[in-house]
């Protein structure tokens, strides 16, 4: 018997039963609806990754440490150490062994490598702006050249420029905030303004004889300058305010000024510790025609730690694909109950039509085409399954796409449900297919179910 | 022309067995109309479906044109029924849900016949028995006689050389009942096929070239119209 006319009689019959077919559909439906769900969920949440990386990370960017140990938090470090100066120690415990200038001052001669910025630190202790007395605390970065930044107001350097030594460009929230504190009336006022950073040096442990040195030269006061230590005013001017966009990462925080005068603070702040030109770590990017990754390799062979933006990506990917595996188990899980769904209703469907078997194998339908016949009916289930539930998931999830983007704030343009047609077409023939596995045994009971039992009337 | 030799049927097992057919046998020229008359429960049917390929008795031969279909593989017994055989039943056993014209298509479907062909031999085998306004009408809306009509259309659109009927008018009316036998035996006269007609109604019976006598599983007596045999 041709196949074609197997399935149309399996189609035509099971039309006949429709309330069982679509009953039995549905509950392969709920399966095909969740996994469609969370293939268009990860499909969304990993094109957002992507393009949140792609606006904030440069794709030939290198994170370069001493110490790779740094990358995984320090977890497999045994608990006690031999004592190194260059160590430091993180936020959540770990001994990190850290850069020394040398290190620095060697990637930088590499051809490969450009933008070579080490991660200063630079703290200031308090921050006047132009001139007006109140003090102010805040963040300070150092400006990263190789990521676009737009300004709301004035202008900012070219991509790939650094800012110039006594430039300093502020959040755009920070203007709002020196409205409040009546420091300034519009924000077009902060272009060009002055900014005072004010950091101070830790005192050096003073030994007794110093103390009393100071005391006898003069007095109280003179022991409290020595003990609080020096400090240094840094003065900058406002060349712009940087816009944060929905995708933005960074610089959306922090004042940010040139790598120079970071340096500069961060070395006068650290003078005489053990910090002093330590770094946990280098930003590069490869240079153009060098691939970041090849670069990487060969840095990880010098012995260092090395992290390209596509170990980022994958960190990310990898958060996004554990959360799409928990979704799509739910999904896997209905589809297992629905599996029992098929076998039992075609189980059922096998004893209804025990004449209609019986006849067809009495007019010479062969058993492989009987079975063939209850397999296409569950195959058809399957099919009819997978297109309730991704329909539905489509339809809920168009609707549904701009109202998510507006409550997590995602941004214009970007949905976090995206659904693609080549998985949802995979996903409708792996659910025809595990429909025809859960058809197999009814259809094999019908295969062999002899005619002349079937027929008797008596 | 069909050979039966020694046949015989045996159900159960062991020392629980029961002797459905004894060492039946004889013979039908092609194109007779013959009728296997008996009372219930005599092997009437038994003998049918070993003469149709869809039983194997253990012992004995079924000699259809030269060949035993008794030692035929499965495969080559369901083309043999598919290709040679028509079967009318008394429960009419059609497909209540589907067309008459799907009804009627089934065989054809199973032997593989498509297209052109398929549509020309099912629409002409629903004109002869008079359903060819009903194309299109669920098989499950017509009336008994309709019904059996519609199972003659199934029986022949093969052309089949042998169309068996088990007790085809049993489940219906004298009056419809005539006409399905009319039927049978025009068909018979018209495309030469044998028939054969299982019942116990000894004026159908009467109405037939020969009749087989079946008792407790045993040929009993065989008539002929030119006498007793
Ligand atoms: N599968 C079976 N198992 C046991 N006995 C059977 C089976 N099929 C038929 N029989 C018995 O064989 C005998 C002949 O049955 P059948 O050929 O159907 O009679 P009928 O002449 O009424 O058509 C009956 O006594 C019946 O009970
Ligand atoms: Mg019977």
């Amino acid at each position: 018997m041709k196949t074609v006319d197997i399935a149309n009689r399996a189609r035509r019959s099971l039309r006949n039963a429709k309330a069982r077919t679509i009953l039995t559909s549905l509950a392969i439906g709920v399966g095909a609806f969740t996994i469609a769900v969370s293939l268009a969920a990860g499909e969304g949440a990993r094109q957002y990754a992507d393009k949140l990386i792609g606006a904030n990370v440069n794709p030939q960017v290198l994170f370069i440490v001493e110490d790779s140990a740094l990358f995984d938090g320090g977890f497999q470090q045994p608990a006690l150490q031999e004592y190194n100066p260059d160590a430091t120690t993180t936020g959540n415990g770990a001994t990190i062994t850290q850069l020394t200038q040398a290190d620095v001052d060697e990637l930088a001669e590499r051809d490969d490598l450009e933008f070579v910025t080490p991660t200063y630190q630079p703290q200031v202790t308090y921050i006047t702006f132009g001139g007006v007395d109140k003090k102010f605390s805040a963040d300070v970065a150092t400006y990263d050249p190789t990521i676009m930044m737009e300004s709301s107001v004035g202008t900012l350097p070219e991509l790939g420029e650094q800012l110039a030594d006594d430039a300093i460009v502020l959040p755009d929230s920070f203007g709002d905030i020196l409205i409040e504190q009546n420091v300034i009336e519009t924000k077009d006022e902060l272009i060009g303004m002055k900014v005072t950073m004010t950091a101070s040096k830790p005192s050096a442990s003073l030994s007794s004889e110093e103390i009393q040195q100071a005391f006898m030269s003069g007095g109280q006061a003179a022991v409290v300058a020595l003990a609080s230590g020096e400090t240094r005013e840094f003065g900058f001017e406002v060349v712009g305010l940087s816009k944060q966009s929905a995708t933005a990462l960074t610089g959306t925080t922090s004042m940010q000024i040139a790598a120079s005068k970071a340096r500069a603070i961060s070395e006068f702040t650290t003078e005489g510790t053990s910090s002093y030109q330590k770094y946990l770590g280098v930003t590069a990017l490869a240079t153009e025609g060098n691939d970041p990754e090849v670069v990487k390799a060969e840095l990880i062979e010098e012995g260092y730690g090395v992290q390209s933006a596509r170990d980022l990506q994958a960190v990310i990917f990898t958060i996004v694909n554990t959360l799409q595996g928990i979704v799509l188990g739910f999904g896997v899980v209905a589809l297992i109950a629905s599996v029992f769904g098929i076998i039992n209703t075609q189980y059922i469907s096998v004893l209804e039509r025990t004449r209609e078997i019986g006849l067809m194998k009495a007019l010479g339908m062969r058993g492989r085409s009987v079975s063939r016949l209850f397999q296409f009916e569950a195959a058809w289930i399957g099919f009819l399954g997978g297109l309730i539930g991704s329909g539905i998931a489509i339809t809920a999830g168009t609707l549904l796409n701009p109202w998510i983007t507006e409550v997590l704030d995602l941004g214009e343009g970007n949905s976090i449900l995206i659904f693609q047609p080549i998985p949802i077409v995979l996903m409708i023939i792996g659910l025809i297919i595990i429909a025809m596995i859960a058809g197999w045994f009814p259809a094999r009971k019908a295969a062999k179910l002899d005619p002349i039992e079937a027929l008797r009337t008596e | 022309m069909i050979r039966v030799e020694n046949l015989t049927k045996t159900y159960g097992k062991k020392n629980n067995t029961f002797r459905a057919l004894s060492n039946v046998s004889f013979d039908i020229p092609d194109g007779a109309s013959v009728a296997i008359v008996g009372k219930s429960g005599s092997g009437k049917s038994t003998l049918m479906h070993a003469m149709s390929g869809l039983d194997r008795p253990e012992e004995g031969k079924v000699i259809i044109d030269g060949t035993d279909i008794l030692t035929l593989r499965n495969k080559t017994v369901d083309r043999f029924r598919s290709e040679k055989i028509g079967f009318i039943f008394q429960a009419f056993f059609i497909q209540a849900n589907e067309t008459t014209y799907d009804n009627v298509a089934l065989p054809l479907e199973i032997g593989g016949i498509n297209g052109r062909e398929r549509k020309r031999r099912v629409e002409e085998a629903l004109r002869t028995v008079e359903l060819d306004d009903k194309l299109k009408q669920k098989a499950g809306n017509l009336s008994g006689g309709q019904k059996q009509r519609l199972a003659i259309a199934r029986a022949i659109v093969n052309k089949p050389s042998i169309i068996f009927a088990d007790e085809p008018t049993g489940n219906l009316d004298s009056t419809t009942g005539a006409v399905i036998e009319d039927l049978l035996f025009k068909l018979n006269k018209q495309e030469g096929s044998t028939l054969i007609v299982v019942t116990h109604d000894h004026d159908l019976a009467k109405r037939c070239d020969m009749q087989i006598y079946v008792k407790d599983g045993e040929v009993e007596r065989i008539d002929t119209k030119k006498g007793r045999k």
